[in-house]
């Protein structure tokens, strides 16, 4: 390929080397070429939060991410945040409080949340709900995902 | 949704860049979080062929109490608890932004140049194809004001009435160098929805900065919004002021989402100085201001009504402000 049009940056802590024309837009770039298709396209213009990763560390939305601007950066996706066998402490209390339904926006969730609690392990409700703003679910009301939340920073 | 072909830059300097927009005459758009810019081109709003991305500039990042990098996320501001101490105003307002995932992205200087937004400009190719495009894209006449000639797309930024009462100047790159001038100079009073700035084309916003009397004054900011995250503001009051014991000493009042540009109101609070603020002058302000802006109907709430909110919010803010803890 040209090498124009290439692109290495390090996607759940493993090099890719991919084909990236200029334009390509990041979430694209996962679901479409590179066949992670647990980040989720919701609105497409960042009023959802379904499509959030993590870029190095910090929550993304990729529908709005140029993906050659990730380059030599790190990607984390929901299969990142997943661990091989399993799943994740959040993960497991959005299962165990019924923090789920349709299940469209829980990978945007489960990545906004472990980042949360990365940099912040024992959020108060309000420092939840203010993290979850970004974050839109039609189906659980929001109470369960805030419980289950707080149970992982054990509140 | 994909984007149309379009070719990206990444110069390393802010002379570098100015000199590729230059190059470019016109047929580029400066790409900074891309948080306003990316929703509008998948839209197909006003494409360009030239990208010029901001990300690898480093004189463009970064805060300190007196300057504020164009490229500083606005999550990082918020992060900085003795930023927010010093300045309450600047917080309450970035706090108000979008969501935490569009502020972890979205900078301060995206957020000065927001595109201004219009019920019939924010919409997709489709729907816009279908009602007849309008004068901001692609289209010559208007749908809100049918008999003018005119733009009408509201300034929707949340953190300019913040600095604007803060006195706030603006650095700007261009070919011919730099310049500095109040942030109340970078918008343009006699332009319209379109011609909403005053920067030559190509000019680079490089950095806010902060005068030493921004600091330690009792200020807030209060959003009308339809959603309490997520929407653009439908009305934005910022007010800051210097108090001693119950004397005014200085008072500003800036008003944002009701019209083209974000605005100030010196005319009716520089008098106040020298003396208490009685409820009847305060109130008298607060209609004043309510009275000297024009909300047309391009967002979702009715322009009467964000009017009379005016009134409401100028009142509780500066009231809030007088009562409010100096930082
Ligand atoms: C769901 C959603 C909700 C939103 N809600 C709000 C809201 O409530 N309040 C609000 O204020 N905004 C809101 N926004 C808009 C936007 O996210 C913010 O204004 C943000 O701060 C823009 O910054 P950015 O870096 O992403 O700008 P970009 O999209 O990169 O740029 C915006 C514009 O400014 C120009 N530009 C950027 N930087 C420079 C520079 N240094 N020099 C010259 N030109 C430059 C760009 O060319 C472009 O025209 C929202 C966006 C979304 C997607
Ligand atoms: S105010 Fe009129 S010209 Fe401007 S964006 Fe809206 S419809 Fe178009
Ligand atoms: S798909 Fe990105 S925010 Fe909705
Ligand atoms: S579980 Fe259905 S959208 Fe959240």
């Amino acid at each position: 390929m040209p090498s124009r049009d290439r692109l290495r940056f390090r996607l759940n802590g493993q090099p890719v080397d991919v084909f990236c024309p200029d334009p390509r837009i990041l979430l694209d770039l996962l679901r479409e070429d590179l066949r992670l298709t647990g980040t989720k396209r919701g609105c497409d213009l960042g009023t959802c939060g379904c499509c959030t990763v993590l870029l190095d560390g910090r929550p993304a939305l990729s529908c709005l991410t140029l993906a050659r601007l990730v380059e030599s950066r790190e990607v984390t996706t929901i299969e990142g945040v997943t661990p091989p066998q399993g799943l994740s402490p959040v993960q497991r209390a959005f299962v165990e409080h019924g923090a789920t339904q349709c299940g469209f926006c829980t990978p945007g969730f489960v990545v906004t949340a472990t980042a949360l609690l990365r940099a912040n392990p024992h959020p108060s409700r309000e420092e939840i709900e203010r993290a979850i703003a970004g974050n839109l679910c039609r189906c659980t009301g929001y109470t369960k995902i805030i419980e289950a939340i707080a149970a992982v920073g054990g509140r | 949704m994909h984007l149309d072909p379009f070719e990206l830059h990444r110069p390393r300097s802010v002379e570098e860049a100015v000199r590729l927009a230059s190059e470019l005459s016109g047929q580029c758009d400066y790409l900074a979080g891309g948080t306003d810019l990316l929703p509008n081109y998948k839209m197909h709003l006003n494409l360009r062929p030239h990208l010029i991305a901001l990300e690898d500039i480093p004189e463009l990042r970064g805060h300190s109490f007196e300057r504020l990098g164009a490229m500083e996320r606005l999550a990082d501001l918020e992060g900085d608890p003795a930023f927010r101490a010093a300045y309450p105003g600047i917080q309450d307002a970035v706090g108000e932004v979008a969501t935490p995932l569009v502020r972890a992205s979205g900078t301060v200087g995206g957020n000065l140049l927001v595109e201004t937004r219009c019920f019939f400009f924010n919409q997709s190719f489709f729907w816009r194809a279908s009602l007849g495009f309008c004068l901001k894209a692609d289209g010559d006449r208007c749908h809100v004001v049918p008999q003018k000639e005119r733009c009408y797309a509201t300034f929707s930024g949340d953190l300019a009435p913040s600095l604007l009462v803060l006195d706030a100047d603006v650095e700007v790159a261009g070919p011919s160098g730099r310049r500095r001038l109040p942030l109340s100079g970078l918008y343009d009073a006699a332009g319209d929805g379109i011609r909403r700035t005053r920067l030559a084309p190509g000019e680079l916003l490089v950095a806010v900065h902060l005068p030493p009397s921004a600091r330690g004054q009792r200020a807030g900011y209060k959003k009308l919004r339809v959603r309490p995250s997520f929407d653009f503001p439908e009305l934005g009051v910022a007010v800051a002021g210097r108090w001693d014991g119950t004397r005014v000493e200085s008072l500003r009042i800036a008003v944002g989402g009701v019209e083209t540009y974000p605005r100030r109101f010196d005319a009716l609070t520089d008098p106040l100085a020298g003396a208490p603020l009685s409820e009847e002058a305060l109130g008298r302000v607060a209609s004043e201001v309510m009275r000297g802006v024009r909300p047309v109907h391009n967002t979702f709430l009715l322009p009467d009504y964000r009017r009379r909110v005016v009134e409401v919010y100028v009142r509780r803010a500066v009231r809030e402000a007088r009562e409010g803890s100096a930082a």
